[in-house]
């Protein structure tokens, strides 16, 4: 039963994945497209693809079907998600604390909370905090698993093979094990990290050094660990679309006598361009997002020094129950935010994205 | 070598060889130490788990334990509640999961299969939705709850979970819709089939790769999470695994690592065995699915 349009399916294993850090790409062909399309045109392909065009029987006879389809999923969303979006602007209003948790009462005090927000410095810091550690983290992972990919791509079966079991294996450990190894890894007095540095002999003897209460070194381990594990996804999905790229062009321009790294500049980067659009995309609003490794592994500290605007606004709506204050910051980092994604929205719907 | 020299261009033919061969061996030896760069984590969280106390807190790491032992493992298991964290943690997964395909089939299908107003509107709303920070959310839905009574219950968990996954399993489903020619569906009712036949006769059966995906989807993001579950379940008796995992610490006996990574590596084999086990398959199914979270 191959009824299904393998370049439909294609886009919806790969490209249709905006989730979180959205699945493992791809091994093999098909996947090709995992986050763009495997060929500069591809957006100019003919949208005549679309199976339910409004020809479609169904849709004259049963315009009431789609309403009870998605009224469950509609129902849930109202409820959890939009809702809470509402919830959230109108909490940010007002002085809503640890008090009216437990008498209810709280009251409207305007633009109060965000003039607050905008006049502490500590606000300003976390938001160019989280500027730079996403700008620092992205660049990471996206310039390792471009590297890893065009590794791949020069090794032999059985050594891709292990290149691919070893970045799985790293993808998929759920980010709290993850984060609590990482501790262990960066133990003062007996991690390994420290006494392999110490080995070094380059930095003196560093056994005791506590990377968690140091600004710069807690910020270091951190990105460590998300580049550690954003690489994988990147790496596969950037190496899945570099397998589509026909061989003619790389052997026209050797011929021609080109470097390989004018072949990788005019041939590989060009063809990637869509698809490394998108990730970095991706990877920026996820880096923007990180949460969990930074709280297990320093709790934003050492004196706030990781504390991102994720950080920021968890401990001040949960440790410090001002959820006024808490939503008017993540009022502010979801805005942010938005423009993010509507640049994302807008590079899925050019690279061929039916909506 | 030399042979090589004798005929036609030899320093093109040299150069080539040389080029022959040095592509095979620096790509390999970056290969190798980037593969022992990246496991190394994942194989210190192993060995450490296999260690005797005695071979963990040592000034010079010992790289391989000498006197592997499972005692790490019984401790977890037994000390910790772990069973009792594991079951709450399969409670809200099974739910999530069943919720999230069900939910998300129907909504794919009117998404897909129908044209009709707003149909654009939604799908932008589905992609924008699943960018919102976690943390902000957590606000609202939080006070939400607490005013519902759901805080600190494995319905209000699963219905979070559920709200976050539902953009993505919807997004995947309906692509696979798209890809099911309208033919087979006019077959079908020509055939006598109703509505619900087509849908589950015709549609569920198709659709089958994106409900996998899905379900693997909906699985790590109820199992992975830490910041929901850790925000509104108090009750340590309703703690799911990853806060469990998270609290393993005790600030009276120290941080026990030996207990911590074996607790580690029972939460994270399920995961990494799944992923290693669909590895071939990943595209057609969870091309789209993990999570980075």
């Amino acid at each position: 039963m191959t009824v299904v349009d393998p370049a439909a399916r294609a886009r919806a294993a790969g490209q249709d994945a905006p989730a979180r850090r959205p699945g493992p790409p791809a091994v093999d062909q098909q996947a090709g497209g995992s986050a763009g399309p495997r060929h500069p045109d591809a957006s100019k392909r003919p949208r005549s693809k679309r199976p339910a065009g409004p020809e479609h029987p169904t849709a004259r006879r049963r315009d009431r079907a789609p309403l009870w389809l998605l009224s469950p999923a509609g129902l849930v969303m109202t409820v959890v998600t939009a809702a809470p979006i509402v919830l959230l602007v109108g909490i940010s209003f007002t002085d809503f604390d640890q008090r009216s948790l437990f008498t209810g009462a709280f009251s409207f005090v305007g633009l109060e909370q965000y003039a607050t927000v905008f006049a502490d410095p500590d606000f300003w810091l976390a938001l160019a905090r989280t500027v730079v550690f996403t700008a620092v983290m992205v660049a990471g992972s996206v310039l390792v698993g471009m590297g890893v990919a065009h590794l791949m791509t020069l090794l032999r079966p059985g050594m891709r093979y292990l290149v691919t079991v070893v970045l799985i294996c790293a993808w998929a450990m759920p980010n709290v094990a993850s984060s609590l190894v990482w501790n262990w890894l960066f133990q003062p007095g007996y991690g390994v990290v420290n006494w392999l540095l110490t080995q070094v002999r380059v930095f003196g003897d560093l056994t005791d050094v506590a990377w968690s209460q140091h600004p710069v070194l807690a910020a270091t381990s951190i990105w460590a660990l998300i580049v550690w594990q954003a690489v994988p996804f990147i790496a596969l999905t950037l190496y899945a679309a570099q397998v589509q790229i026909p061989t003619e062009y790389y052997e026209a321009a050797r011929l021609d006598g080109a470097s390989e790294w004018r072949v990788y500049r005019s041939i590989t980067l060009v063809f990637l361009r869509p698809t490394l659009g998108l990730i970095t995309i991706l990877s920026i609003i996820w880096d923007y997002n990180v949460f969990n490794q930074i709280w297990l592994v320093s709790q934003g500290g050492p004196d706030q020094a990781t504390t991102t605007l994720g950080i920021f606004t968890y401990k001040t709506a949960f440790v410090g129950f001002e959820l006024g204050a808490g939503s008017a910051i993540s009022v502010v980092t979801t805005l942010i935010l938005l423009v993010l994604t509507a640049v994302y929205i807008r590079s899925l719907v050019r690279s061929g994205e039916d909506l | 070598m030399s042979a090589a020299a004798d005929t036609t261009p030899p320093v093109a033919a040299r150069r080539r060889r040389r080029t022959a061969r040095g592509r095979r061996v620096i790509p390999n030896l970056v290969a190798i130490v980037f593969c022992a760069v990246w496991i190394f984590p994942v194989y210190w969280m192993v060995n450490t788990a296999f260690k005797p106390r005695s071979e963990i807190l040592t000034a010079t790491p010992i790289f391989f334990p000498q006197h592997p032992s499972i005692d790490n493992f019984i401790v977890a298991i037994t000390q910790t509640g772990f069973l009792t964290d594991l079951r709450n943690s399969l409670i809200v997964v099974t739910g999530t999961v069943l919720l999230s395909i069900v939910l998300g089939f129907f909504a794919a299908a009117a998404l897909s299969r129908f044209r009709f107003r707003g149909r654009r509107a939604v799908l932008v709303a589905i992609l924008a939705v699943q960018m919102l920070p976690g943390t902000a959310l957590l606000i609202p839905t939080f006070l939400m709850f607490n005013s519902l009574n759901l805080l600190g219950t494995f319905a209000g968990l699963v219905l979070a979970y559920v709200a976050a996954v539902l953009p993505f399993s919807i997004w995947v489903m309906r692509g696979f819709f798209v890809a099911i020619p309208a033919e087979i569906e006019e077959a079908a009712r020509i055939d006598g089939a109703g509505t619900w036949a087509v849908l589950l006769r015709i549609w569920f059966p198709l659709v089958g790769p994106g409900v996998i995906a899905t379900s693997i989807f909906a699985f790590i993001a109820a199992w992975n999470d830490y910041l929901v579950a850790y925000t509104f379940m108090k009750d340590q008796a309703m703690y799911t695994l990853p806060v469990w995992l998270a609290s393993f610490t005790t600030p009276t006996t120290g941080t026990d690592f030996g207990g911590q990574m074996a607790g580690s590596v029972l939460f994270s084999l399920p995961v990494i065995v799944f992923f290693l086990l669909i590895q071939r398959n990943l595209v057609t199914g969870l091309s789209a699915g993990a999570v980075k979270g």
